[in-house]
């Protein structure tokens, strides 16, 4: 496909643990998935220079920034590469404007690709500038820490486990910031996670760590049916993490109409206006596939979508299905046989509208209004 | 109340303590921060004054100090004048002996500087020196203040080290503390409690300054 952005193949070595990595990835959202204590916060780590390897060479697009041999190790702060820490780690003594600016001002103008009136409009600040970062959320904090390490117009963003200190009411908004900024600044971005349903929200390619080695890198899709790697992450908590619009509210019954894609889904209404931006949550194994048109359901949504991919491994099918939007369903290889569900073939989803769990709270406020 | 003694008390403590300052900042962050190899042993040796008796610091810095020693030499040769019993030594006998303090208070308040707020001022452009100034020192700042006013305090009341290498001179070397030390010798009793009076005045106020500095820092944390 494209260029590499960034290809490495490092070694560093722990007492009892050791990180032996190759790979390259490509612009978009790339994810380092893995258990916790499979190397990844390490492998980020080595890439932003805070963690020197013992041995390899780290290239960022074509220029080595760490290469063992030639005894060159480039400080993080040449890297020109953004981090943003799991908590954040603003300054204390700082107010949100100030942290923002920070690495701004160090950048050089022509080397400049924004500028602070565009990620403040970007991640909704303007409302918090003058704010010491004590009193934020958890969602403003991580809002401020993406707006200060993409004022650096860093060369790759390094995200280590963005979402997983986050209540879930605060992942939905930064899920679509986080798209919204490779969208906008076309900023390629690595992110660290060890959540299969954030990986599959997220990224176009992962890249599947166990015990400091690479299993497998691929998409999401390809991966998840990959026996080492599905291993690894729970299927029956493999969750659709899908933007969608509130349509219209039924009062009567306390139900959202919800729109995703290119299909309405009801949810029970968790107090949101018309035309507010949400990101729901859908477990896979909670959505029933059908070949026709279930004509009497207790399930308040049933919407037809289209078969792009189905990918078994073992007596478990994963089914990804275009409904306007990407979202996949399990079922077991039984299912999937009697079915006869084929790539390209119509299909009908059932879905309980309990099933569906906006990730927003109403108390987030206008500024969900436009992103 | 001999103002010129509280003079020369002042400016011993005060040049003690300004020379002390750089050297704590930078042994701290040699310690704390760039975790160096060996600084087990930077740290015994910076701790070392605390715990021997202050005549034996006293004793080495005359070795060293004396003409027959390798500074004491040299500044008799550049200088032509000696430093052994004079306010000099006085200082410096005050900056080794209120060292440990200083440098350990520092090194408290570097090391509760979350790490990932330097590597993220790093990651952000920020050079070591640059990361240093606007983060980390901004940050222990209090605990630094706390720490030279500790090595302050201990600066004022040196005693054993100061009288082995710069002698109890009266308007020379003789401090407040040394003073005290020759009015009790001599029976003057009214005379050393008034100026253990002083003595503890300004401890106290010292003291209280410095503790409100922690106590502000401890609410920051």
């Amino acid at each position: 496909m494209n260029q590499p952005i960034l290809s490495f193949e490092i070694t560093k070595r722990y007492p009892g643990f050791s990180l032996e990595c190759q790979a390259a990835f490509e612009s978009g959202i790339t994810a380092v998935f893995g258990p916790s204590g499979s190397g990844k916060t390490t492998l980020l780590n080595c890439l932003a220079g805070l963690v020197a390897p013992d041995e390899g060479t780290i290239e960022v697009l074509g220029e080595t920034v760490f290469s063992s041999s030639l005894r060159r190790n480039l400080p993080p702060e040449r890297r020109r590469f953004g981090y943003v820490f799991q908590d954040a780690a603003l300054f204390p003594h700082m107010s949100v404007w100030d942290n923002i600016r920070y690495g701004y001002r160090l950048t050089t103008a022509e080397r400049r690709n924004t500028d602070l009136e565009q990620l403040v409009d970007l991640f909704q600040l303007a409302d918090l500038l003058d704010r010491g970062v004590s009193g934020l959320s958890g969602g403003e904090r991580q809002r401020v820490a993406l707006a200060r390490a993409l004022a650096t117009s860093p060369r790759v963003l390094l995200l280590d486990e963005p979402l997983a200190s986050l209540d879930a009411e605060f992942q939905g908004l930064i899920v679509r910031y986080l798209r919204r900024t490779v969208r906008e600044l076309d900023t390629p971005m690595v992110f660290v996670s060890h959540s299969m349903s954030h990986v599959l929200a997220l990224a176009q390619s992962v890249l599947v760590l166990s015990d400091g080695k690479p299993v497998v890198q691929g998409r999401p899709a390809e991966v998840l049916a990959h026996p080492n790697a599905g291993a690894m992450s729970v299927y029956s908590t493999l969750e659709n993490l899908i933007d969608a619009e509130v349509a219209s509210l039924r009062a009567d019954e306390e139900m959202a109409e919800l729109r995703v894609g290119h299909v309405t889904l009801s949810v029970p209404d968790p107090g949101y206006s018309p035309g507010d931006l949400v990101t729901i949550s859908l477990r896979a194994s909670d959505i029933i596939l059908a070949v026709d048109t279930p004509s009497k359901t207790s399930a308040r949504n049933v919407v037809v979508g289209m078969i792009e991919e189905v990918r078994a491994r073992g007596t478990r099918v994963l089914v990804y299905i275009d409904i306007g939007a990407r979202i996949v369903a399990e079922i077991t290889l039984g299912a999937l046989q009697d079915l006869g569900l084929q790539e390209g073939g119509q299909v009908y989803l059932i879905i309980k509208s309990t099933s569906v769990v906006v990730l927003d709270s109403p108390s987030n406020g206008p500024r969900r209004d436009d992103v | 109340m001999d103002m010129s003694l509280l003079a020369l008390t002042l400016r011993i403590a005060l040049a003690a303590t300004l020379f002390n300052i750089p050297l704590a900042l930078a042994v701290s962050w040699l310690v704390v921060k760039k975790k160096v190899r060996g600084r087990l042993i930077i740290d015994v040796v910076v701790s070392l004054p605390l715990a021997v008796p202050p005549v034996v610091v006293g004793f080495f810095l005359l070795l060293v100090l004396g003409r027959d020693g390798p500074v004491g030499a040299l500044a008799y040769r550049l200088l032509g004048t000696d430093i052994v019993f004079t306010w000099v030594a006085a200082a410096i006998a005050s900056a080794v002996m209120s060292f440990p303090l200083m440098a350990r208070s520092i090194m408290v308040a570097m090391g509760d500087v979350d790490e990932r707020l330097e590597m993220s001022a790093r990651s952000l452009g920020a050079g070591p020196w640059r990361a240093a100034y606007t983060v980390t020192i901004p940050l222990a700042y209090r605990g630094i203040a706390a720490g030279i006013l500790l090595g302050f305090v201990r600066a004022l009341s040196e005693f054993g080290a100061t009288i082995t290498v710069a002698g109890n001179i009266p308007d020379r070397t003789q401090t407040l503390a040394l003073a005290i030390f020759s009015n009790v010798q001599l029976r003057e009793d009214a005379a050393a409690m008034r100026l253990a009076a002083v003595s503890i005045a300004l401890a106290v106020a010292t003291l209280l300054v410095h503790n409100w500095l922690v106590t502000r820092a401890a609410r920051r944390g």
